[in-house]
């Protein structure tokens, strides 16, 4: 009998493995994904999956840019960032800057055939507040697009039928503002604010956004393979698309790769058209012309315990900290492209607010000598010789990289410090400076929309990022006078007044910012066209030509 | 022997329950939750926490994850696919997940039989050693290991195997990562068929067979390769187990869509309810399968069932 299991179990496998031998063959020929000389799909690596294709609960950015892959919003960007016309055919802004009126595009459809109306917006807007729906970017229509009784409606106060969104007709749209808010045109093309179909949506109910059969589109491409989680999936171009003239590519074909050497060698061999490469890597491969560096927006910088941290207090120790490391060094180190930073708002955002580096210099620089003074009075002060600081920092490889590098430049540059790292998991890290455990942490931020608030709207009394609980009233009243006060509409003075802000948070060293971060890319000769964004759509493949 | 079974497939129920307990407790102690996001206000967060019942104690919400666990409801997910039932995700992944596990098992099962035999039959002559030297690696290298050298081989240079999974090619596509985790498979059911075989070969009804004549094939798959399976199937069920952890990394040099890469991110997203579920199902697999050996194994060795039928 035994032996007849085994003649079995040895029979079984001789076959499996045959099978598993003899389809490679026919298996190379099979992968549309590997780049078939006939197709035009455009092979795109990303490193997580979606996590969710509702326009309305979506949160990070590849969700974000495989929806508007086949979505669009009343605005969409241009190649530099800027909101261009899209759904939108046309808008009025009325003269107290507190009414937007959107005229719709007549030739934009569903991929049902059914028209996008003004009522798909009001219905998406809606869901966005609404405490049922829990959308985790409600902030964005209150806090950030200041929609009239959006606050309140994310609060449970008041039905969201009171939002301040309705449908003049199929095709206009009117949004009421509390405050007129120069940005708010680049926030319709954040995923949040695209539309979303009643009908459709009440048809699929709780599956949703979750297959090919329960997503409509009405963008550049339609998805035509998909499942929740899935390690791969495909778009078609949408010939029924209103701009389908301007759309070179047949498709895109994702596929989720996490192991930074498998998508190194698939790029390599090319069954990929794009891929993000590891610090690491970035050695091998940087003399490649097809290797690219890309910004990604993202301020890294150290914050300080200003509140419970008796050290740094004192400005004169912060001072010297900020000055004593010596950022050229930092992204030498980490040679992924990122960018030296003296300035609270990264570089290259937002029409390059902070084009001037040495703005500050006065409170920030790579100034050893600078440093020694600044620490010499500081300890003075104190009346100590000698201070010992403890940063928190990611359990990651850039943070600790850049970590190793702080703790000697500060150390070699200022007698009696001693600095220790403490690594964690991000989350804890996050939880920890939410509530004030630490004395320096390391941490960034990435821009949620393209103005300079979106990084300034920080320091403010009892703001929850303002991890060092600085506080100040100058500040606060030059933050409130640009957000809903009378600058809003005046958007030179108030780019002016944004410069007053930050300076204050230099001279009172608030944060040590030390990079803006960069993303290390490789991308095929043969593919031009590919827009890389700071905010919102970090990819847009619309005006994408693969040769 | 039946009540036997019964006491065994109680207290398997039982420590089910137990291993969901300390999962809902572990994951209520890890650092963060799925939301904290440093942009979400506490007014969000709040509304967040009370959709998802994420704010009632401990106790209620255990109870009503094990009332809707009965159910065949294992929730929804927070994070990595906002809103979809655990059950949806599992659907698809767990048969790939599976069926690269079964190749990895019955490839490192037969090849580990054959190299372990080989070696026992010539045992101390050069094929011993290069057995021995194989199963030593097969053991001490970690399966991603194999991944990475077999995916920079076979799938980069020679492009015999696709480099990623591919759905349109399942098997073509598991053949490099069933390789991979069956070398620990292979190796210790190896040195495993070494040992037993050299002791049943030394064995005195052995001599007795011998001496009555038998053939050297008979004699070997007979009696002496029959005898020494017994323990050798008790080692194996344990490995199939292992190769599903195994199989984390492994997913993920492959870019396989398992249920392993599944875990791993759900883990580093305090993704509560699909961490529960998979580890669940991950114990549910571990403990069926150790009853199932306990209960076969009462069936195979006359010993074992009249010892337990005694209690």
């Amino acid at each position: 009998m035994k032996k007849r299991i085994i003649a079995f179990v040895l029979a079984a496998t001789m076959v499996a493995g045959m099978t598993g031998c003899g389809s490679k063959s026919s298996d190379s020929a099979s992968q549309g994904a590997a780049g078939a000389a006939t197709s035009t799909d455009l092979n795109v690596m990303i490193e997580t999956g979606v996590e969710s294709l509702d326009p309305q609960q979506a949160t990070d950015g590849t969700s974000f840019e495989v929806i508007a892959d086949y979505t669009d919003g009343l605005m969409q960007m241009d190649a530099d960032g800027n909101p261009i016309n899209a759904i939108a055919e046309s808008y009025e802004i009325s003269e107290d800057g507190c009414t937007y009126t959107f005229k719709l595009r007549d030739d934009a459809n569903w991929s049902n055939g059914k028209p996008v109306t003004a009522a798909d917006f009001v219905f998406a807007w809606q869901r966005a507040v609404d405490p049922e729906v829990a959308s985790e970017y409600a902030y964005m229509l209150s806090d950030i697009g200041q929609i009239v009784n959006a606050e309140e409606i994310i609060a449970g106060e008041k039905d969201k039928s009171e939002l301040g969104v309705k449908a003049v007709d199929d095709k206009t749209l009117e949004v009421q503002l509390n405050v007129p808010v120069s940005y708010f045109l680049s926030l319709m093309y954040f995923p949040t604010f695209y539309p979303v179909n009643e009908e459709f949506f009440t048809e699929c109910g709780d599956t949703f956004a979750t297959s090919p059969e329960t997503t409509l589109s009405n963008g550049a491409f339609v998805l035509d393979d998909y499942e929740p989680a899935a390690t791969a999936f495909h778009l078609t171009k949408n010939e029924d698309y209103y701009d389908a003239s301007k759309v070179s590519l047949t498709g895109l074909d994702y596929q989720v790769i996490q192991d930074s050497q498998t998508a190194l060698m698939s790029y390599q061999s090319n069954t990929l058209d794009i891929t993000l490469v590891n610090g690491d890597q970035v050695e091998q491969v940087s003399a490649d012309p097809e290797f690219n560096t890309i910004g990604a927006g993202y301020l890294w910088y150290v914050s300080p315990n200003i509140k419970d941290v008796k050290e740094l207090q004192n400005l004169n120790i912060r001072l010297a900290l900020t000055n004593a490391i010596n950022r050229e060094n930092v992204t030498s180190q980490l040679n992924d492209g990122s960018l030296p930073t003296y300035t609270a708002v990264p570089r290259d955002f937002s029409a390059d607010f902070s084009a001037d580096q040495d703005k500050f210099g006065a409170y920030c620089a790579d100034d050893a000598t600078a440093a020694a003074k600044y620490w010499e009075a500081g300890l003075k002060e104190l009346g100590v010789d000698s201070i010992t600081l403890e940063m928190k920092v990611d359990d990651d490889d850039a943070p600790k990289k850049v970590a190793t590098v702080l703790k000697s430049e500060w150390e070699e540059t200022l007698p009696g410090l001693t600095v220790d790292i403490v690594t964690e998991p991000k989350k804890q890290r996050v939880q920890d400076l939410q509530e004030g455990e630490f004395e320096l942490g390391l941490t960034r931020w990435g821009p949620d929309y393209d103005d300079p608030m979106t990084y300034l709207g920080m320091w403010v009394t009892d703001c929850a990022n303002n991890y060092g609980f600085w506080s100040n009233e100058e500040y606060d009243s030059i933050i409130a006078e640009c957000t809903t006060g009378e600058l809003c509409t005046e958007l030179d003075a108030r780019r002016e007044r944004l410069y007053d802000a930050e300076q204050l948070v230099m001279e009172d060293a608030v944060i040590f910012p030390i990079y803006t971060a960069a993303n290390a890319t490789l991308v095929k000769a043969n593919v031009s066209g590919i827009e890389f964004h700071p905010v919102a759509l970090n990819r847009v493949y619309k005006n994408t030509v693969k040769e | 022997m039946k009540k036997y079974v019964l006491k065994r497939v109680l207290t398997s129920i039982g420590t089910l329950l137990a291993i969901v307990l300390v999962l809902f407790i572990l994951m209520h102690l890890m650092p963060g939750s799925p939301f904290n996001d440093e942009k979400l206000t506490d007014v969000q967060r709040e509304v967040i926490y009370a959709k998802y019942g994420l704010d009632d104690p401990i106790v209620v919400q255990f109870g009503r994850y094990v009332v809707n666990m009965c159910k065949g409801d294992f929730g929804v997910s927070y994070k990595i696919s906002k809103n979809t039932p655990i059950s949806q995700l599992i659907e698809t992944r767990l048969p790939i997940s599976i069926g690269i596990g079964f190749y990895a098992v019955a490839r490192g099962a037969v090849i580990g039989l054959i190299l372990g035999l080989l070696a026992a039959l010539k045992r101390d002559t050069i094929i011993d050693t290069v057995c021995t030297i194989v199963s030593v690696i097969g053991v001490s290298v970690p399966s991603y290991v194999f991944a990475l050298g077999l995916s920079y081989t076979l799938g980069f240079k020679w492009k015999i195997f696709p480099m990623l999974y591919d759905s349109a090619d399942a098997l073509g596509s598991s053949v490099m990562p069933s390789i991979a985790l069956s070398m620990f498979t292979m190796a210790s059911i190896a040195r495993f068929t070494r040992t037993e075989m050299i002791e049943v070969l030394g064995s005195e009804y052995m001599l007795l067979a011998e001496s009555k004549g038998l053939s050297g094939t008979k004699l070997i798959f007979t009696h002496a390769l029959r005898n020494a399976l017994i323990p050798i199937i008790t080692v194996l069920a344990p490995l199939v187990v292992d190769l599903m952890t195994g199989s984390l990394v492994v997913e993920k040099i492959f870019a396989i869509p398992g249920v392993g890469s599944l875990l791993v991110n759900a883990i580093q997203s305090n993704d509560y309810n699909v961490v529960i579920a998979l580890s669940f199902i991950y114990s549910a697999m571990y403990i069926v399968i150790m009853l199932v050996v306990d209960i076969l194994y009462g069936i195979i060795d006359p010993r074992i069932r009249l010892g337990k039928e005694g209690d």
